[in-house]
């Protein structure tokens, strides 16, 4: 039974797990989406009441009966590096690689109607606070009134993207940034906007779910820390991220949490404020762990291929077929 | 009319860094050009920080 792993050459992040995977005699089939129909292909038959389906990829052929499960790592958009790529044609592509995969048995990293589900940030607010985790107080709204009033509420705010996504043409990026108490509001009429308590933080705490295993890493504020600077990806802090416990009552609202989402993967942000509290920001359901483990020496890729590694199970036992049990 | 959330937007940190590997498709890795493999070189990824969480990717939501 092989592990499929849907990720682009340069993610040096899956090969981390790939080496695990290899270690173990689990066979991998590595595949691109972007590289249909070049570098790699696909057949599925629907006859006489049965499916068979079939990939291949840089020479190495899989039965989609024989995949054990698929890891949608960093795919990249199906059908884009074909000679005269098009929309229609990525369409088709992922219709077929998709669908098809959908009709195997194979456990997930994450379902796809999952991980789109868990993209969205204001739902993953409010199921962080269904699941008894603490979250600061937010505002989404396109009502300058609005903003103003949540401002005199709160008025220590963050601003940050709704959706994760970054603008492009050119390409920038919009960090977690402090909003100065003056500031006009007037410009919330012309976008969503998202306003939050700004937490006045000690740490910041990545927390990676695999599976029913959780890895917390701390990363400490440094005493001289710039207040200026709230978003720890932008932060010119070089301080290492250390192992940490993971307080009782995270443990059990990230437990609910990845249960109701249906992920087997998770990679929570946390910051830690000046009572240990642990406040949710968000989950990112594919995000980055090779820094994590780079620094702490967490076996965040060899628990992720232990996870991937298990047995198929012979009917998703979820509605996205995760076969993710959380006790 | 610019949305209120780009007004703290800056330019994204492009990861131009160029790495000493490149993608073996029989191995199904990267590959430095000594010929050992990038992910076993935890120092180099530290380095590189080609593993790390960033914001301003062009292809996807999550870091």
């Amino acid at each position: 039974m092989t592990v499929l792993i849907l990720t682009c050459d340069q993610d040096v992040t899956a090969d981390m797990v790939v080496v695990h995977l290899n270690a173990s005699g689990v066979p991998v089939v590595r595949l691109d989406p972007a590289d249909l129909t070049g570098g790699a292909a696909l057949s599925g038959e629907y006859v006489h009441g049965a499916f068979r389906g079939h990939l291949w990829s840089a020479g190495r052929l899989v039965s989609m009966d024989g995949l054990r499960s698929v890891w949608v790592r960093r795919p990249g958009t199906p059908a884009t590096r074909v000679a005269e790529p098009s929309a229609w044609l990525t369409e088709e592509s992922s219709q077929a690689l998709y669908g098809m995969l959908r009709s195997s048995t194979a456990r997930w990293m994450n379902h796809p109607d999952a991980a789109r589900r868990a993209r969205y940030k204001p739902w993953q607010l409010r199921l962080a606070q269904r699941s008894g985790l603490p979250v600061p107080a937010t505002l989404i709204t396109t009502f300058p009134q609005a903003a103003r009033d949540f401002a005199a509420r709160f008025p220590d705010l963050v601003v940050k993207p709704v959706s994760g996504a970054h603008p492009q043409e050119p390409p920038r990026a919009v960090p977690t940034s402090r909003v100065a108490p003056d500031t006009d509001f007037a410009a919330v009429a012309f976008g969503p906007t998202l306003l939050q308590r700004r937490i006045a933080k000690r740490a910041d705490i990545r927390l990676t779910v695999v599976g029913e295993r959780m890895l917390a890493a701390r990363k400490a504020t440094a005493p001289d820390a710039d207040p200026e600077e709230v978003d720890v990806r932008f932060a010119k802090d070089d301080r290492p991220w250390r192992s940490s416990d993971v307080p009782a009552r995270i443990a059990d609202g990230v437990r609910a949490y990845v249960r109701d989402a249906e992920l087997s993967y998770g990679a929570f942000d946390f910051v830690e404020d000046a009572d240990g509290t642990w406040w949710f920001l968000e989950c990112n359901q594919s995000g980055q762990f090779g820094f994590v483990e780079v620094d702490t020496g967490q076996p965040i890729a060899r628990t992720i291929a232990e996870w991937l590694a298990r047995p198929a199970a012979d009917r998703p036992n979820r509605v996205n077929g995760t076969g993710t049990r959380v006790p | 009319m610019q949305p209120f959330a780009l007004n703290y937007a800056r330019p994204a940190a492009e990861l131009d860094v160029a790495t000493p590997y490149a993608y073996d498709p029989g191995l199904q890795l990267n590959v430095l050009f000594d010929g050992r493999i990038a992910a076993t070189d935890l120092a180099l990824l530290r380095e590189l920080g080609t593993t790390t969480s960033t914001a301003g990717s062009k292809t996807h939501f999550d870091d």
